[in-house]
């Protein structure tokens, strides 16, 4: 289980962004380069169609891969009180050979995405998880290297925790707190529903810029 | 699925050896003890228990026509040295894939392949000098009816496979010898495996012993459906 609040910024305030989480989470940043496949199952597979996607982590000296299925998300009245998402999501680290594995049990790939940027992971009541990166797609399969953005000039924001049934409700707290602080940058909020970059981006961006390293909290 | 009921040896590093039992002749517990009195009587010393289970994947199907598409010997092993760790092995692709053990909630979770048979591997782990030997009964899961023995043999201070041929063939020969004298009713046959078909290396990993529990069940199975076709 896990949860997760997403958000997009304007790349020309991406620097800003990044001495603000450094200042916050008071780590350094990781770089970030992952292979996304997303893979569905064939039309005679499973009762349901299923999906499952594997990252390949290009940052490593020797490519690492995981797969990883998310599913449905928290319902009910509770659900949706909470600005933060919280769904089943499960993982597993895997050797180099999972698309051959899942290509010959009958998964498709539907489709592929690079991902690039850097994350942010540290402890704020919570094990937190910050990425910021650009959505590339292949022009060729599998041709990371000649990626081109989706969307040019935005960034993707993510904030994720894992959680339990019987913390989630602490983990939610502690996103939600960790997120006002990005508010004047950008407005963090459940996968799914846009909010589009905030208006005081800009004012934001430039006060931390010319406050420089910023201030651990 | 019907198991024939057999009983055979695995060398965990360097030979998969199965034992036919003699025309006529069934396994049971009594040559269960008798094989572990064995490793007892070469100065096995008994340090504790281990569990390996083996699960056998069937798709789940919207059609069952279309059947002939999908793999049928695709096979997920859990191994006791490797804990945290699941086996993924198809044997007519030569795939074997190493996952974190949390790989199998995902699987559940895709409703996609279901498991059609599991098997147990459990009994006592011995120490012999630089030889770690584990001997224990097949039964499939939630059930005592004995399907085979098996006999793990690993060589500790070495993990390249071609330089353990020689120290193994010899240890083998003295385990032959010493089981021989036992009168057991059946016979060790040795199951070669090509692991660089399956693109491993000599560096003996828990994906090589995968393999060869993944060789041992196509075993069992091929001489299920032989001794059915005798009968019938």
């Amino acid at each position: 289980m896990e949860c997760v609040v997403q958000g997009i910024i304007e790349t020309q305030h991406v620097e800003a962004l990044e001495i603000l989480l450094q200042g916050l989470c008071g780590v350094q940043r990781e770089r970030l380069k992952v292979h996304e496949l997303c893979l569905r199952s064939g039309p005679n597979l499973g009762l349901v169609a299923s999906e499952v996607r594997l990252l390949c982590d290009l940052e490593q000296p020797e490519p690492t891969w995981t797969v990883r299925h998310v599913g449905g998300a928290m319902r009910g009245a509770g659900a949706e009180q909470i600005s933060v998402l919280v769904r089943n999501m499960v993982e597993s680290k895997v050797s180099k050979n999972a698309l051959r594995l899942f290509y010959s049990l009958g998964y498709r790939l539907d489709h592929e995405q690079l991902r690039v940027g850097f994350a942010f992971h540290f402890q704020r009541g919570a094990q937190m998880t910050v990425t910021v990166s650009s959505i590339n797609k292949m022009l060729k399969l599998h041709a990371t290297d000649d990626a081109v953005p989706v969307t040019p000039g935005i960034q993707l924001v993510e904030v994720t925790a894992p959680a339990s049934s019987e913390n989630y409700n602490e983990v939610v707290s502690s996103m939600s707190s960790f997120c006002e602080y990005l508010a004047p940058l950008l407005h963090l909020s459940k996968p799914g529903v846009s909010t589009g970059v905030v208006p005081t981006a800009a004012a934001a961006a430039a006060s931390l810029m010319l406050d420089g390293s910023g201030t651990t909290l | 699925m019907s198991l024939v009921i057999f009983f055979f040896v695995f060398f965990c590093l360097f030979r998969v050896l199965h034992w036919h039992p003699n025309v006529g002749t069934t396994v049971n517990t009594q040559i269960l003890n008798e094989v572990s009195q064995c490793v007892e009587g070469i100065n096995g010393v008994k340090e504790g228990r281990w569990r390996a289970t083996l699960n056998f994947y069937k798709p789940m199907l919207k059609e069952q026509a279309n059947a002939v598409e999908f793999p049928r010997d695709f096979l997920g092993i859990s191994l006791p040295e490797q804990s945290n760790k699941y086996y993924f092995v198809l044997r007519g692709q030569h795939l074997v894939l190493e996952a974190e053990s949390s790989i199998q909630m995902i699987m559940e979770k895709l409703q996609s392949y279901k498991t059609r048979v599991a098997l147990s591997f459990e009994g006592f782990q011995y120490q012999l000098g630089d030889f770690q030997l584990r001997v224990g009964k097949v039964v499939p899961i939630h059930s005592e009816a004995l399907r085979g023995i098996i006999l793990e043999v690993e060589y500790l201070p070495l993990s390249s496979w071609e330089k353990s041929h020689k120290i193994m063939a010899e240890f083998i020969d003295i385990w032959q010898d010493a089981l021989s004298k036992r009168s057991l009713p059946g016979h060790f046959v040795h199951l070669e495996t090509n692991f660089a078909e399956f693109g491993l290396g000599d560096q003996y990993t828990s994906q090589h012993t995968a393999v060869q529990y993944a060789r041992i069940m196509a075993q069992m199975i091929a001489s299920a459906h032989s001794t059915q076709a005798a009968r019938n």
